[in-house]
Formats: C-alpha cells, structure tokens, sequence
C-alpha cells in the first residue's frame, strides 16, 4: 500500500474521531506552548543581555578587584600585605586596590589605562529656584553606547559638563529635553573629613551635555548622572580626602589596547591575584543566569510531553481495540502487517503535528501579543524579551512528530499483530 | 484450480484441544460455484478461512493455480489474496464512517492500483452494484440490504479469481436477499469467477454447482451437479 494513501486514511480516521484526537493532541500542544516560549524566551533573553552588555561595557575593558581568599570561612585573618586596606560593608570586608595596585597594573603589557571607580557620594543635585535631589553619579566612557534624547556627548564630555537622565530633567524644571542643553546644574558634595561640629560643603556647577533617554538595554542611563573621569575624580577627592579609605577602591577599570587582548591581560592579572572579569565574562555569567531559566522552563514542557505521550499511546489502543473489525477486514483484503501498523503510526504523528501546530501557534499568538507587554511592564522600551524562530518551531513541530510517531508504536504493533479471523469474529 | 488436500486445523492445546477440521480433501475447478454446508459449529467457516490463507491449518495443503499457498510466506499470502481473492461477510463489515467510495476504494490502494485507475474501477463497481448515486454518502447511512451491495462492490472492484462470501444473505430479508444473491451468481457467471459459498440456506446452495456438507469438521457428502 502506497505511503500516500496511508497517510490520507489515517487522517480520515482522525477526522472521524474529532474530539479525541483533538483532546489528545491538546494534551501535546501544552507541552508545545511551554517549550516553544522558553525557547523563544531563551533567544530573546541572550539578544538581550548580549545587546545590554554590549551597550554598557566595552571590549577592550576589564573590571578588576582584588581576588578574595580562597575557600574563605568566618572572618578574615589580619596581614600585613592587607595593611588596612579593607573596606568594611554589611555585607563583610573586602580588600581593596589602592595606588600601588594601580601602579602595578599599569606596567602589565598591553594595558592602556587603569581608572579607579571613583562613585563619588554627593549630598544633591539642584538648580537655582529647585528643590534638592539625591542622585548617584557615574563616569562617561566614549566606547559605551547611549542613546540620548536631546544634544549628544559622541564628541566626547568636557570636565564641566554633565549627562543629565530625563527623570531629572523633568525634576529640575526644565521646560524639555531640548532646553535643559546647555543649562546649568549644582552639585553639592560634603567633605567626609570635617568635624561634624563644622561640616564643610561645596557646590560643584556644571553644563549639560546631553540628556539620555531611558532604553532598556542600559543601566547606567537610568539611574546615573554622568560626568568626565576628571570631574569624578575632583568630586571624589574633595569629598573623600582624609578619610580613611581615601584612594582606596573596591573596582578599578582597565583599559587594554586590543580587544583581543583582555583575556591575556585577565591571565596575567589573575596570576598577579586581581580578580578580572572581561567583557564577555559578563555576559557568560548572565547568559548561564537565562540558561537555567530557560533549561527549567523547557524542563516543565517535557514533562508535559511526556504526559501527553501516555495519553497517545491509551487513545491509540483504545482505537485499536475499537477498530479491531476494521484491521480484520483490511488484513483479509491483502494489507499487510507494515501496513496496518504504519498506518497506526501515522495516526500518532498526525496527533503530534497536530499538537505540535496548535501549541506552537498559539504560543507564537500569545508572545506576539504580550511582547509590547512585558516590555511596558519591565520597562524596557522598544526591547522584545520573547524571540521566536522560525527554525526552532520548526524543530518542535517535528520532534514532537517524532516522539508522537514513538509512543504509537506499541499500539500498532498491537494492531499489526491481530489475527484477522479472530479480528473478523468480534461482532 | 482449487485443491484441499489433508487439511487438518486444531485449536486450542492438549485437554482443550478441538479438531476444527479433520482430513478434509476436495478439488474445486476454475469457475465453479461452490456451496459449503453445514450447521454452525461445523468447521465450514474455518475451511473457508483455510482455503483463502487467512488461518493456518497443522497439516495438509491448499493448491490454488498450482502453488500451496500454506508454504507461501505471510507477505506473500497478503500480496495473493489482495491479487486474487475478495470476500463477503454475514455482517457486512463496511466502514461505517467512510464514503462508500472510499469502502469501495480500499482494495484497489491495498493492491496499489494508481489514483486514476481506482477512480474508473470503483464507479464501474457503484454502478454495477446500482449504488453510484451514493457515492459521496456514508455507509452508515445504508440500509442493510445497501450495505450487502456495497459490499459486493468492494469484493469485484479488483476483479477477484475466486469470491468468498461467508452466509452473505444471513442478515437480510428475502427480498435483499435475493438481489445479492442474484448480483454474485451473475457476476460468477459473466466473468467466470470461482464462488465459494459458506451457507446454511439450501435454497442458496441449489444454485451452487458443488455443494460440499460438512459435519463436526470432516465432510459428510459432495454433491456436483451433472451439467
């Protein structure tokens, strides 16, 4: 018997069999809906951060700490070579690098600049006629995208010059975007060092460059008013001088000559007992974040299929069973056992594909819509977290196929393997 | 040519073993029509499915065209009664859920006859059964007597050698009973098609050239009528 006229005859029987086949393979469209949204949620969650990372770190940069001790437990033990450069947080006490570290990795090869993270700590941020805001300041780097809704700091920031976010643009007083540009700001810092009896401030004023506009693929721009490494610095020295983690910093950034050559830098740096993170580093260590994710995700979908896979091999005995006198008779008429069994088998893979078509769909439906959703919700503008592909739907219609046409073989063995005398006595 | 020759068919094993059929012999020439009588029970069912390779006898042999076809393997056996042999059941065994087309249709794809050659064949069989206005319908919404026609449709539809057809009048009145019986003598006797029919209705068997009677699984009488 010729596979075509198979495969029209087992869709017939399907077809006939309206409500079971279409329960059966909803039970399989389940675990297509999860698996194709973690899929898609997988390749949108790597587009994501691979555009975050590449947006906010740049190649050629390195992050550098000091290397924390190994398998430590409970408190630090005192050494000389920490010589009080700890810095003490809630969190514990971390070492810290301070300009003898710095020193040193700037003669490594290869490395361009090392700057501290300077992350000054200012008081406020107003404009004359305005009330007081907190903000948190952070330095501009030429090589991180931004995207900026008025004016633009492409040609480089100049040491009185500021970033301004459009949340404080709003907040200032400022008409728009546009009129903010060229506008003045005050910061006003504390000097950490004066006696609380005679606290001492200074008022630190500034142009604005540009304003950034709040995209979902940058951290800083959300949060961070942006300054030149400079202005940073003065602000930083003004306000930490004679404290006692003055010069001290948790994070230096190194800025090697080749992108090339951040993971030899790394090596070095390692062997030296800095801890360095490349910029791919950082994003292999979200992207293991989405894996998990999604491999629990896609977890959930199998299980489902799995389910689904008893549910096809009971509909299909079922079918057997009911349809004893119809093999009895077509086996009396000549068909072969392959035959009768492939056509059982086709039966199965038409609920898979079926399955398979339906879960897949409506999961493309539903991302589809809730794409502009989840961006809304998560705040992420024109970003789209569920990606699918063409390729991987694909891949799930057919595997399912596959694993339907599997979980069908049992039965249609059953069905091959009916006598037909006997199958032809059951009345 | 049809021979039995010694067939033996138990079922069951040891204390519950029965003896179907016993030892039973008979030669049938091309062409003839051929009454198996008997009471239920009798075994003229299990010769019948002997005689056409559906069940496997323990011993003896069935020659049909010079080959015994009890040697032949299973695939073999499929591909000469898809070639060769059709059948008619007592209960009809149409697809209730197919058009009737597509009842009809069954033993040309199982044969593997193109879609184009199917097409032409199964009309000519709708039309000789006098059912072609109910092509598109579903057999289930056939009378009985429809049903039977239907089914004798499916049986000429691949222009079969030999025709069984196991009491094909048991469920119908006597008038659709008769118009089956008389649309299976007349296409035995236009095409020179071997029937073989197993019955208990003597005024069916009378038409029959040989009349085998069977009896608690040996034959009883062989009857052939003098032409």
């Amino acid at each position: 018997m010729k596979i075509q006229s198979i495969v029209i005859r087992a869709g017939r029987s399907l077809k006939q069999a309206k409500s079971r086949t279409v329960l059966t393979s909803l039970a399989i469209a389940v675990g297509a809906f999860t698996i194709t949204l973690s899929l898609a949620a997988g390749t949108g969650g790597r587009d994501y951060t691979d555009k975050i990372v590449k947006s906010n770190t740049d190649a050629q940069e390195l992050v550098v700490s000091v290397q924390p001790p190994k398998s430590q437990q409970g408190p630090q033990k005192y050494s000389s070579s920490t010589g009080g450069a700890v810095i003490s947080t809630a969190l514990g006490s971390t070492e810290v690098l301070t300009q003898n570290d710095i020193n040193r990795i700037q003669k490594v090869a290869d490395v361009v600049s090392v700057t501290p993270n300077y992350n000054p700590q200012i008081q406020y941020i107003t404009r004359p006629g305005q009330d007081k805001y907190v903000a948190s300041i952070g330095t501009f780097s030429p090589s991180v995208t931004l995207t900026y809704a008025a004016g633009s700091a492409n040609g480089g920031l100049a040491d009185n010059e500021i970033i301004l976010t459009e949340d404080y643009v709003k907040a200032l007083g400022f008409s728009s975007d546009q009129a903010a540009i060229g506008g003045t700001v005050s910061i006003v810092a504390e000097k950490l060092s004066a006696p609380i009896s005679a606290p001492e401030s200074q008022t630190f004023s500034y142009k604005v460059k540009a304003v950034s506009s709040t995209s979902g693929l940058a951290f800083r721009s959300q949060s961070s008013l942006l300054i030149s490494d400079n202005s940073a610095k003065t602000l930083y020295d003004y306000i930490n001088t004679g404290t006692r983690n003055f010069n001290h910093f948790e994070v230096v950034s190194v800025e090697v000559n080749n992108a090339n050559n951040a993971q030899t830098v790394k090596n070095t740096l390692t062997s030296m007992g800095y801890q360095a993170q490349t910029a791919a580093d950082i994003l292999g260590a979200v992207n293991t974040f989405i894996n998990v994710l999604q491999g629990i995700l896609l977890g959930f979908g199998a299980l489902a299929i799995l389910t689904s896979i008893f549910g096809i091999i009971n509909t299909q005995y079922i079918s057997v069973l009911e349809r004893t006198q119809q093999i009895g008779l077509m086996k009396a008429l000549g068909m072969r056992r392959r035959d009768v069994g492939r056509l059982f088998k086709l039966e199965a893979a038409w609920i898979g594909f079926l399955g398979g078509a339906i879960g897949s769909g409506l999961a493309y439906l539903v991302g589809t819509l809730s794409n502009p959703l989840i961006s809304k919700a998560l705040n992420l503008g024109d970003v789209r977290l569920l990606i699918f592909r063409p390729v991987s739907i694909a891949v799930v219609v057919v595997g399912l196929v596959l694993v339907s046409v599997a979980s069908g073989i049992l039965p249609a063995r059953k069905a091959a393997k009916l006598n037909p005398i006997d199958a032809l006595r059951t009345e | 040519m049809i021979e039995v020759k010694g067939v033996t068919k138990i079922y069951g094993k040891k204390d519950n073993a029965f003896k179907a059929l016993s030892d039973v012999s008979f030669t049938i020439p091309d062409g003839a029509s051929v009454a198996i009588l008997g009471k239920s029970g009798s075994g003229k069912s299990t010769l019948m499915h002997v005689m056409s390779g559906l069940d496997r006898p323990q011993s003896g042999q069935v020659i049909i065209d010079g080959k015994d076809i009890l040697k032949l393997k299973t695939k073999e056996v499929d591909k000469f009664r898809s070639r060769k042999m059709s059948f008619i059941f007592q209960s009809f065994f149409v697809q209730a859920n197919e058009s009737c087309y597509n009842n009809v249709s069954l033993p040309l794809e199982i044969a593997d006859v193109s879609a184009s050659r199917r097409r032409t064949r199964v009309d000519a069989s709708l039309k000789a059964v006098e059912l072609f206005d109910k092509k598109k319908a579903k057999a289930r919404e056939l009378s009985g007597g429809q049903k039977q026609r239907l089914a004798v449709a499916r049986a000429i539809v691949n222009s079969p050698k030999i025709l069984f057809a196991d009491e094909p009048t048991g469920n119908l009145d006597s008038v659709t009973g008769a118009v089956i019986e008389n649309l299976l003598f007349n296409y035995h006797k236009r095409f020179n098609v071997t029937l073989v029919l197993v019955t208990h209705d003597s005024d069916l068997s009378e038409r029959c050239d040989i009349q085998i009677h069977i009896k608690d699984g040996v034959i009883d009488s062989i009857k052939r009528k003098k032409l």
